[in-house]
C-alpha cells in the first residue's frame, strides 16, 4: 500500500462519526453532523462509541487550574437561567474584546481613591463595602463601593472598555442557595455612576454578596435577568 | 480515590445538577475543572479563548444535566465531549487567526494536586484503548492521537506532517477502521 492511497468517499462515508469526534472536519461538516445526530440513532451510537472509547486519549493532556475569577463568573451567569431553560448560542459572544485594554495599577488605584472620597463625603454609619469587578483574565472592569448611607454603590470605571454596542448591565447577587440576579441598573464604561439600591435588597447587602456585569440590548435586559454574556464578577468585602 | 468512585459520585452529582442544585454544580466543577481547562487549552493554545470557553462549558453542564443519561456515557466522557466540541467550534471559528506557536499554556502551572478526575478512562478500557493503538502504524495512531488532542483538521494535519491532503485522509480513516474493529473485538 502506497502513501497516496486513498480511501474513497464510499468507505470513509461510514466512519463521519468517528471522523466528528476526533475533530478532523470542517466547521460546516461539523454542523452537518450534529443537524443529522437527533434524527439518526445508528450516527448517534456510532458517535458515542468513538467518544466513550477515544476519551481516554486525554489522560496525556495535564491538567491546569483555572484562574479563581472562573467560578463566580460561572455562578453569576447560572443565577440567570434554571437548568433546562434554552438559550441561544448567539449571546455567547466572545468575552475576548474585554481584554487586551490593559490597565496599570495606578489607574485602579486611582479609581478605587475616586470612589473612597466620594463615600468619604457622607459620615461612616457602617464599614464601607467594595468590590472590584474583574474579567476571567482578573483585570478589574470595575470599582464599586456601597455609599455609607448603605442605599446606594458608586461605580468607577477602572478600564477603558468595549466599543461593544450593546448596553452594560449591573447585577446584585446575595449570598446563599438559590439566589437570583437583581439589576441594579446599567452602568457607563466611560464614567462613573450612582445607583440606587432598592431598599429591600439594601437592608441585606452585606460581605460576600457578588457583583456581576453582563451585556444586554440597548436598554437593558428585557426578562429582568441578565440574558448576555456575563464579563466580569466581584465580590463585595469590608474594607 | 479509584476511578469508579470518582464516576459514581460525578454521575450523582449531575442527578443532583439537573434538580437545579448550584451546590452539586460546584462540586462538579471542582472535581473536573483542571482536567477540562487542560483539554481546551491544548485544542485552543490560548488562555483567555479556553477561559472563554470554559464558562460556556459549565453554563451548558448547568442547563443539559438533564439530558446526561448515565447509562450510556460516563459522566466525564460526557463533559470531556461538551468541552472538545465547544473548543473545536472555537478553534473552527477563528482558523485564520490560530497560531502555530509554541503552547502558550506551556508556562501555565501545572496543577500540582490533580483533581480527582485525573485518568478519565477505566484502567480496563484505557489498557484497550492503548493497546489497540499500538497495533496501528505508528504514523497513523500518530496522526489520530495528534487530531484528537488538538482539534486539528486534515488540512492541518497534512501540512503539519508534510504529506499530501488524501494520505493523510487515508491514515487517518484506515487507522480508525482498524481501531474500530479492534476496540470491538
Amino acid at each position: 500500500m502506497s502513501d497516496a492511497d486513498t480511501i474513497g468517499p464510499a468507505d470513509g462515508g461510514h466512519l463521519i462519526a468517528a471522523e466528528y469526534v476526533l475533530g478532523v472536519l470542517s466547521a460546516e461538516e461539523r454542523r452537518e453532523v450534529e443537524r443529522r445526530l437527533p434524527h439518526e440513532r445508528a450516527l448517534a451510537s456510532e458517535v458515542a462509541f468513538w467518544e466513550e472509547r477515544l476519551v481516554g486519549l486525554t489522560d496525556a493532556v495535564a491538567p491546569v487550574t483555572p484562574p479563581q475569577t472562573m467560578w463566580p463568573q460561572i455562578e453569576a451567569t447560572i443565577g440567570a437561567t434554571a437548568p433546562g431553560t434554552p438559550r441561544s448560542p448567539s449571546v455567547w459572544q466572545s468575552l475576548t474584546f474585554w481584554r487586551g485594554f490593559g490597565i496599570g495599577s495606578a489607574t485602579l488605584a486611582a479609581a478605587s481613591l475616586a470612589a473612597l472620597a466620594y463615600i468619604g463625603l457622607v459620615p461612616a454609619a457602617r464599614p464601607p463595602l467594595m468590590a472590584t469587578i474583574a474579567g476571567s483574565s482578573g483585570q478589574p472592569n470595575f470599582v464599586a463601593a456601597v455609599t455609607a448611607t448603605g442605599d446606594s454603590l458608586v461605580v468607577v470605571p477602572a478600564a477603558l472598555l468595549t466599543t461593544d454596542p450593546r448596553a452594560i448591565e449591573l447585577w446584585l447577587i446575595l449570598p446563599g442557595p438559590n439566589q437570583r440576579p437583581h439589576s441594579l441598573g446599567l452602568v457607563q464604561p466611560g464614567q462613573p455612576i450612582k445607583l440606587t439600591i432598592p431598599p429591600e435588597l439594601a437592608a441585606q447587602l452585606g460581605p460576600d454578596a457578588t457583583l456581576a456585569v453582563s451585556l444586554e440590548p440597548p436598554g437593558g435586559s428585557p426578562t429582568g435577568q441578565p440574558t448576555g454574556p456575563v464579563i466580569a464578577s466581584g465580590k463585595l468585602t469590608n474594607l | 480515590m479509584n476511578g469508579d468512585a470518582t464516576r459514581s459520585q460525578l454521575a450523582a452529582a449531575l442527578a443532583r445538577v439537573a434538580s437545579g442544585d448550584r451546590a452539586a454544580l460546584r462540586m462538579v466543577y471542582q472535581d473536573t475543572s483542571a482536567k477540562l481547562f487542560g483539554v481546551c487549552l491544548r485544542i485552543l493554545n490560548s488562555r483567555s479563548e479556553a477561559e472563554d470557553v470554559l464558562q460556556e462549558v459549565y453554563v451548558t453542564v448547568w442547563r443539559k444535566a438533564a439530558d446526561f443519561d448515565s447509562s450510556r456515557a460516563s459522566p466525564i466522557t460526557w463533559m470531556v465531549a461538551i468541552a472538545r466540541n465547544r473548543a473545536i467550534d472555537r478553534l473552527r471559528a477563528s482558523a485564520v487567526s490560530r497560531r502555530m506557536e509554541p503552547l502558550e499554556a506551556a508556562d501555565a502551572v501545572s496543577d500540582p494536586a490533580p483533581a480527582a478526575v485525573e485518568r478519565l478512562a477505566s484502567a480496563q478500557q484505557h489498557q484497550r484503548l492503548a493497546r489497540c493503538l499500538e497495533e496501528l502504524e505508528a504514523r497513523h495512531s500518530g496522526a489520530i492521537r495528534a487530531a484528537f488532542l488538538d482539534g486539528a483538521t486534515y488540512e492541518e494535519l497534512a501540512v503539519r506532517m508534510s504529506v499530501p491532503l488524501g494520505t493523510m485522509k487515508s491514515w487517518i480513516r484506515r487507522g480508525l477502521l482498524k481501531l474500530r474493529a479492534c476496540l470491538e473485538g
